[in-house]
């Protein structure tokens, strides 16, 4: 799974990692704010943000080429647009589309890969979020790569089964009911596994949040990060 | 279609980000009341189940496939306040995580998507297959407008916040980008169509039948709101070269500079001062209202025929 390796980034012991997730949150909010809300054309600010960014990916330690290369999944969606918006004639706002939607995207990637999931979601509960929904973030983030694998080992079986094959209409219409059948038994596997995963939650005395290992708690660090990062990012979009 | 951050002008996100908290504040809280806690991992493993439904491939035609985007599958068998909140979850999860779609952006996603969305999967399905005696024929096309118009309202939602944020779309790419729309929405009813039958197959206590209620009447408004939203653009995109060079004269996005600096009402009417943008701009807030009074109104009447409840 790709994923995995951002999680392994974000078990860090830079400075940056050692930050308390919600002065980090409140730090990529003011960012990507600032970003959002720049002219069309300020590629001075928009390149100190960058700049800024790659200061922070730096100084947390992080393989720069690889995190640089990951926040480019933007790209394909914002690049559409920015030809569309090119050829429209409008070539300023072709640029910015690219420029805000990479800068944006790499500020939340820093933020990911510095940070363990627990520790952000337990951020963003403090910070307000609905507790429902945080938990139901935090179910599906557990299960997704189990769920995944088997959605795999069922493509795989049904290739195995000769279900890649064929193209003529009349197997196709097969194909797409064999799909439909595949995607219930999926369905039903994941409804069983939440009954299962509900028994073994209440056999563990599950009190209705995940526990951290150690409580957060937010530190002189932490607020010194935030107003930095407040300054950096105010300055950048207000002097530039 | 993620809206990444960075595309929407900055009253567009805003406003959408401060309309989709308190709704779903209120779908958590409803789906809450509705699901017991012992369905709490199951609305986790739901989404889930969504993320990975994207891995098995339903043949269209020769060399072509799509997947299924579960909206209408979900307010199917979750039911709708369940489904809003797995798929804003999902959505979530997709833009903090996996750098698909933006955080700032999340909230017009969320409105596209989970809300807007869900509830257009659900209304079909609650006024056609609403009694328990509803043939099968009629609930086979209620999940099947289910699944169109959750993908077609989604869609369309973003294609209007982005031409309202001065995106510049000429025709051409405005009517191949809906037609795409179309059968993508199509296809999303089809597959709806053969999963939920396969599910009710395995084990027909997963579907739920809606109950007849006297909130009909505010499905149907519901119905009409979405209808409005598509009609909306298939009639913006007869005449798209008059919105395009009006959102560039006047784009909210070339105008809003200083958000920092002033409150949001007060751009609002300094960016639409075009007639046309006024319009739409009041159309938009005139649906976002119908949406807010259509579940006040829904949450009013419940109260008073339940009172026990």
């Amino acid at each position: 799974m790709h994923h995995v390796l951002v999680e392994q980034w974000s078990r860090g012991r830079s400075w940056l990692h050692r930050r308390d997730a919600r002065a980090k949150l409140a730090s990529l909010a003011v960012v990507l704010i600032a970003i959002g809300t720049i002219r069309i054309g300020a590629h001075v600010a928009l390149a100190a943000y960058f700049a800024l960014l790659l200061a922070a990916t730096v100084a947390a330690r992080l393989p720069v080429t690889s995190i640089l290369l990951r926040a480019g999944t933007v790209l394909p969606f914002s690049g559409t647009f920015a030809v569309v918006s090119w050829l429209s004639g409008d070539p300023q706002r072709a640029i910015a589309l690219v420029e805000k939607s990479y800068l944006s995207a790499l500020a939340a990637l820093i933020l990911i890969s510095t940070t363990p999931l627990p520790k952000l979601f337990a951020g963003l509960e403090s910070l307000g979020v609905p507790r429902l929904i945080n938990l139901v973030v935090q179910f599906l983030y557990r299960y997704l790569f189990v769920i995944s694998e088997q959605a795999q080992h069922m493509r795989l079986a049904s290739r195995c089964r000769g279900g890649g094959h064929g193209g003529f209409r009349a197997a196709n219409q097969n194909r797409f009911q064999a799909a439909a059948g595949a995607l219930a038994v999926l369905f039903a596997r994941s409804y069983g596994r939440a009954e299962g995963v509900h028994r073994a939650m209440l056999a563990r005395g599950f009190a209705g949040h995940f526990p951290l290992l150690a409580p957060a708690r937010l530190s002189l660090a932490d607020g010194g990060f935030f107003l930095s990062a407040l300054a950096a990012a105010v300055l950048v979009r207000f002097v530039l | 279609m993620h809206i990444p951050d960075g595309f929407l002008a900055t009253p567009v996100w805003a406003s959408l980000d401060i309309l989709a908290l308190p709704c779903v504040g209120f779908l958590a809280r409803r789906a809450q009341r509705e699901t017991e806690e012992t369905k709490l991992p199951l609305l986790g493993v739901m989404g889930a189940f969504v993320f990975a439904a994207q891995m098995i491939n339903f043949p269209v035609g020769p060399g072509t496939s799509g997947h299924l985007v579960g909206g209408a599958l979900l307010a199917a068998t979750l039911g709708p306040a369940p489904a809003a909140i797995v798929m804003t979850a999902i959505l979530a999860l997709q833009a903090l995580v996996f750098q698909d779609g933006g955080i700032l952006s999340l909230g017009a996603n969320v409105f596209n998507m989970a809300i807007a969305g869900v509830l257009a999967g659900y209304f079909p399905y609650r006024m056609l297959a609403g009694s328990s005696g509803a043939s099968r024929g009629s609930r086979n096309l209620a999940l099947f407008l289910g699944g169109f118009l959750s993908v077609l309202v989604s869609a369309c939602l973003a294609l209007i916040q982005l031409l309202l944020s001065g995106v510049a779309m000429p025709g051409g790419v405005l009517g191949l980008s809906l037609g795409l729309f179309v059968v993508s929405a199509a296809l999303e009813g089809a597959i709806t169509v053969a999963v939920v039958n396969a599910i009710d197959r395995l084990n027909p206590t997963w579907i739920k039948a809606p109950v007849r209620q006297p909130r009909r009447a505010f499905a149907w408004i519901g119905m009409t709101a979405m209808l409005l939203v598509v009609g909306g653009v298939l009639v913006a995109s007869a005449a798209p070269d008059g919105i395009q060079s009006l959102a560039n004269q006047t784009g909210i996005a070339s105008q809003t500079q200083a958000l920092l600096a002033a409150p949001l009402a007060e751009y609002q009417v300094r960016g639409l001062n075009s007639e046309w943008l006024r319009k739409a701009a009041a159309g938009l807030c005139g649906l976002i209202l119908v949406y807010v009074s259509c579940i006040g109104l829904e949450r009013l009447l419940r109260r008073r025929t339940a009172p026990g409840a």
